[in-house]
């Protein structure tokens, strides 16, 4: 089974708010964790997405898509990054208990959509 | 050297000569490529087991037309060659390998074509890399990369473009793309535009062997002598642009005795063989400005009037916000950072540097050096929201922590 384990937020806000002591550990946190996940087979995927100020929204105005800045909106609602991981849902679960213990903010486990199964 | 290793540069240096006989022989770039790589993979696992023949590059010539008239047996493909042929086959005539191997780098860079197409397709045409090489070296899916390169080829076919050397008026514009290109493939592996990685060895490895061949081609080209000179000067920093955390140090930072000296003395000499006997390009601008840099003993020898000298002569030579930005450092370390800040101060208003976190990069380091700690906190505060690359974020969002 293939697990979004979801973080949101923006990295710039939780950076600002940190010592350079909690940065420096939350980068080789995040390092062992990835190396981790490589090492075990279960890594499919995960990516690290850029502050949402450098977004864009595309959305319909008077019929055409038109893009615009942001959102800036509610930041702590925005993906700031993902894993996808190939585990079972208790797997997937431990992992982002071991995220959330060190960043002390919500993650979402979501399961990705798959073909039917054969039986 | 180990047989595997053997192996391979050989193959990789044989690559680009062999397709480009197949194609001057049958016109048909794109199924030649094939055949050629489908050849690759048969001498990998042949060689190995019984050792290199004795002429491995007639060895590969012979397979891959056996691979191409394996896929022209297929009826429909042989319709479609019929129908094609005469378009892409070159104008005759023997050519030599040095033209033949130009002859593909400018087609693979052709200018109909979109830049990370060139990138993939010089990789695997001219640098013998495989699909799946190049897929890990830009962080795609296979399939992807794959999809890009099979797009690519149809291209080409479709734009008729001729395996030949551009006509002289054009060439010196087709080798600037050229250029680029290698550039390009350099840069993606040494900074790494996203993701967790900082280096990509593997790219900026191969920028450098293909700029190399390229160079052998063109001695007297001094731009081409000069982006060679450029990418061993930057590389040769490489081991101690990161330190064990894999946190990225900043050059007034690094310990200069990890520096790479082989590849130092090669690109020093690259350039003194080439300076003032040529015309001035910017890439040679950019590498004599990295050799004064990799020349100073210690972050406090650098010579900073001469960067400061070097980059006022590109700023004429190739003028553009990138170079203006770059010379706002030179400026501070010669004039004090007001000056710096002034000239940065200039850049505001040009929209090609809107939103650039380098600009607030340098902003945060020269107030910091005016000794403005609460404005250098919130310039690298911006700026590590502006970039997208990992590694830089995590070093500016840090030296902000620092500043408290």
């Amino acid at each position: 089974m293939k697990y979004m384990i979801m973080m949101f937020g923006d990295q710039g806000t939780m950076m600002e708010t940190q010592t350079p002591e909690w940065i420096k550990d939350m980068i080789e946190f995040m390092q062992k964790l990835d190396g981790e996940l490589k090492e075990a087979g279960e890594l499919v995927d995960g990516q690290g997405l850029a502050d949402p100020t450098q977004a864009k929204t595309v959305r319909i105005s008077n019929n055409v898509p038109v893009a615009t800045d942001g959102p800036f909106a509610e930041a702590k609602e925005s993906l700031a990054g993902y894993w996808i991981v190939d585990v079972s849902e208790e797997r997937a679960i431990e992992i982002a208990s071991r995220v959330v213990e060190f960043i002390q903010a919500p993650i979402e486990v979501r399961q990705v959509m798959d073909a039917p199964p054969d039986i | 050297m180990s047989t595997g290793s053997r192996i391979e540069d050989l193959q990789r240096a044989l690559a680009p000569q062999v397709l480009a006989t197949l194609v001057r022989r049958h016109g048909q770039f794109d199924d030649c490529e094939d055949a050629v790589q489908e050849a690759l993979l048969e001498s990998t696992v042949k060689w190995a087991e019984e050792g290199i023949p004795a002429n491995p590059r007639s060895w590969l010539t012979t397979v891959s037309y056996r691979r191409l008239v394996d896929q022209w047996r297929s009826e429909s493909a042989r319709r479609r060659r019929e129908e094609t042929d005469v378009i892409q086959r070159s104008a005759g005539g023997r050519a030599s390998d040095r033209d033949d191997t130009l002859a593909l780098l400018f087609m693979c860079c052709h200018p109909s074509l979109s830049v990370p197409s060139q990138l993939a397709l010089t990789l695997r045409a001219v640098g013998g890399l495989t699909t799946s090489e190049i897929a890990h070296g830009f962080l795609v899916p296979e399939t992807t990369m794959a999809q890009r390169i099979s797009r690519a080829k149809q291209r080409i076919k479709n734009a008729g473009v001729r395996f030949d050397l551009p006509p002289e008026p054009e060439r010196s514009a087709r080798l600037r793309v050229v250029l680029h290109v290698l550039y390009l493939v350099f840069n993606e592996g040494y900074a790494a535009s996203s993701g967790l990685e900082l280096h990509r060895t593997d790219l900026t490895a191969e920028a450098i062997r293909l700029t190399r061949m390229l160079h052998r081609l063109i001695p007297h080209d001094g731009e081409t002598a000069g982006l060679l000179a450029l990418m061993l000067l930057t590389d040769a920093r490489r081991a101690a642009r990161t330190n064990s955390d894999g946190l990225l140090v900043p050059l007034d930072e690094q310990q200069r005795t990890l520096w790479n000296q082989d590849e130092i003395a090669e690109g020093v000499a690259l350039l003194t063989r080439t300076l003032g006997s040529v015309p001035l390009g910017p890439y040679q601008l950019q590498a004599a400005i990295a050799a004064v840099h990799d020349e100073a003993a210690n972050a406090e020898e650098t010579d900073w009037p001469q960067i400061l000298a070097l980059y006022d002569v590109l700023e004429r030579v190739s003028p553009g916000p990138v170079v203006t930005l770059n010379r706002a450092v030179a400026v501070a370390m010669v004039h004090g950072p007001r000056a710096g800040l002034a000239l940065l101060g200039t850049l505001e208003t040009d929209d090609r540097m809107a939103n650039n976190h380098r600009l607030e990069a340098v902003r945060a380091h020269l107030l910091e050096l005016a000794g403005e700690v609460v404005g250098a906190r919130d310039s690298y505060r911006r700026a590590a929201r502006m970039t997208a690359s990992i590694p830089e974020q995590r070093y500016l969002a840090l030296r902000a922590a620092r500043l408290g």
